[in-house]
């Protein structure tokens, strides 16, 4: 009897068991299936706006129409995508009628609402249409942005700041700059070109005066990209005013080699013969590229340098002199007195005449075989 | 009694971006242009092959399966394609693509973002020229 009633227990349970896993699986497949629907329904309503939309923009770049279609919530998010997509391909007055249709539609209360959105995506999106706008009632809360832990968060920021007021965003910039290690140069480079070349390499100049020397020196490399002479001064003074570290030295020189700017000569010339190896190096490929010819002497002395790359680099920047030519520099390591030297210049002399035979016209095949 | 219709000028827009391709559509329609659009390097290829040369090319340098520079080469050799304008679409700051599409035969560039007047006027002049 009592084993009947436990048969009949194992049986209910197992049944049981089996009923709960059907229902789960069954939830599950719901689930799945809602999911589904809802992702397609989204997906539909997107491409719907999209199509509706995506030839009004184009439309807008000429002239803004008089009607609109109607748009809810969730259509102005997907029109905000399309909007800043637009915006970002094209220049001149065009803009003005885009920033007019955002303003018609709600877009732009849309994009305020969002600047405080959980998803990191939206808050992005906002950012960057709120900088496309030009949206000065959110300044304060883009510049708190510029101290988010996310970097690129605080990146999106400055580059709104810059759209909305490039002159009032500079010194709120210089000193985020020089204290983010997290910003990569490249970034902060293309993040002022919007505001111009010239404005940009003071700005970055100014920061990388600020910032610690291992962020200053990354900063003043990049500032060639910008190809500005209006980032030398402030890193004039900077020398000028006392000593850098070697590494910040270091990177003024190479710009100075990349500037060009005569005035810089007689600081690269005082570096010749820094103790430091990589500041005398930058010294000399930047003397490779500004210097006249009274420098040929003091090239040739570093091809006797104690650290290998100083004497290459120096024998590099004597072959690259402008009136360099591969007689004068056969004489010129005819003249060095030791093997050593003239091992760093034979292979830039190698490589001149080849590059000589290769401006000689090749003959042609018939006048080869006569 | 009506005037005659100025016929539309052909133009081969080869661009892979669709919100890119439908303002160029709207803008080169809007300019009297019956655009032939190409989605990628592939298709412009296939297309090309195809279609008679049109009055102008807007060619994207960065394009799926064949780059812009690649097409340019292949139009370039195409017959009846050698004097076609071409013109190519570049983001900013690829000056390298900018000096070799130009030494491969592209007769300009338009750096993105474009201003749609300039691009009008700069495709009207050559074509002006080549007429």
């Amino acid at each position: 009897m009592l084993a009947l009633d436990q048969s009949n227990l194992t049986l209910r349970i197992g049944s049981i068991a089996v009923i709960s896993i059907y229902s789960a699986v069954c939830l599950l497949l719901l689930g799945i299936l809602l999911l589904r629907f809802i992702r397609h329904h989204k997906d539909r309503r997107r491409r719907v706006v999209t199509e509706t939309w995506r030839p009004l923009l184009a439309q807008c770049v000429i002239e803004v129409p008089d009607t609109l279609p109607p748009l809810t919530d969730r259509d102005r998010l997907v029109l905000l995508y399309l909007w800043n997509h637009c915006y970002e391909s094209i220049r001149g007055e065009a803009r003005a009628n885009l920033k007019e249709l955002a303003r018609r539609t709600g877009t732009d209360q849309l994009a305020k609402q969002l600047l405080h959105a959980r998803r990191l995506r939206r808050r992005l999106l906002a950012v960057v249409t709120l900088g496309h706008l030009q949206e000065r009632s959110v300044w304060n809360d883009l510049a708190a942005m510029l101290q988010a832990d996310n970097a690129f968060v605080s990146l999106v920021a400055a580059k709104a700041l810059l759209h909305i007021d490039a002159k009032a965003a500079i010194p709120l910039l210089i000193p985020v700059i020089s204290r983010r290690n997290d910003w990569s140069p490249l970034k902060v480079v293309a993040m002022f070109e919007p505001a111009g070349a010239d404005i940009a390499a003071e700005a970055i100049a100014n920061a990388a005066c600020e910032a610690a020397p291992e962020i200053g020196a990354r900063l003043i490399r990049h500032l060639a990209a910008t190809q500005s002479q209006h980032g030398l001064p402030p890193l004039r003074a900077l020398l000028q005013k006392g000593l850098p570290s070697d590494d910040v030295l270091a990177a003024c020189l190479f710009l100075f080699g990349e500037c060009s700017d005569p005035r810089d000569v007689a600081t690269i010339r005082a570096h010749l013969s820094h103790p430091t190896w990589f500041v005398r190096l930058q010294a000399v490929s930047a003397l490779g590229k500004v210097g006249v010819e009274e420098d040929e002497s003091r090239l040739l002395a570093l091809l006797e340098d104690e650290h290998w790359w100083v004497c290459y680099r120096a024998a590099e920047a004597l072959s690259n002199l402008p009136w360099m030519t591969t007689e004068r520099l056969t004489t010129l390591c005819n003249g060095i007195a030791t093997v050593e030297g003239q091992a760093h210049l034979l292979p830039f002399m190698a490589q001149s005449n080849v590059e000589r035979r290769r401006q000689v016209p090749a003959i042609p095949p018939q006048a080869r075989t006569a | 009694m009506d005037s005659p219709a100025i016929p539309k000028l052909r133009v081969l827009m080869v661009e892979d971006e669709e919100d890119t391709a439908s303002l160029l559509t709207f803008l080169l329609g809007r300019a009297n242009y019956q655009v032939i659009h190409a989605k990628d390097g592939r298709q412009a290829q296939e297309l090309a092959g195809t279609i008679a040369p049109p009055d102008i090319v807007l060619l994207d340098v960065m394009l799926p399966f064949f780059s812009g520079l690649q097409v340019l080469t292949y139009l370039r050799a195409l017959e009846g394609w050698g004097k076609v304008p071409i013109i190519m679409l570049t983001a900013d700051g690829s000056e390298h693509d900018i000096k070799r599409a130009l030494e491969n035969g592209a007769n300009d560039y338009m750096v993105k973002p474009f201003n749609p007047r300039e691009l009008t006027s700069r495709l009207k002049r050559f074509v002006d020229q080549a007429a």
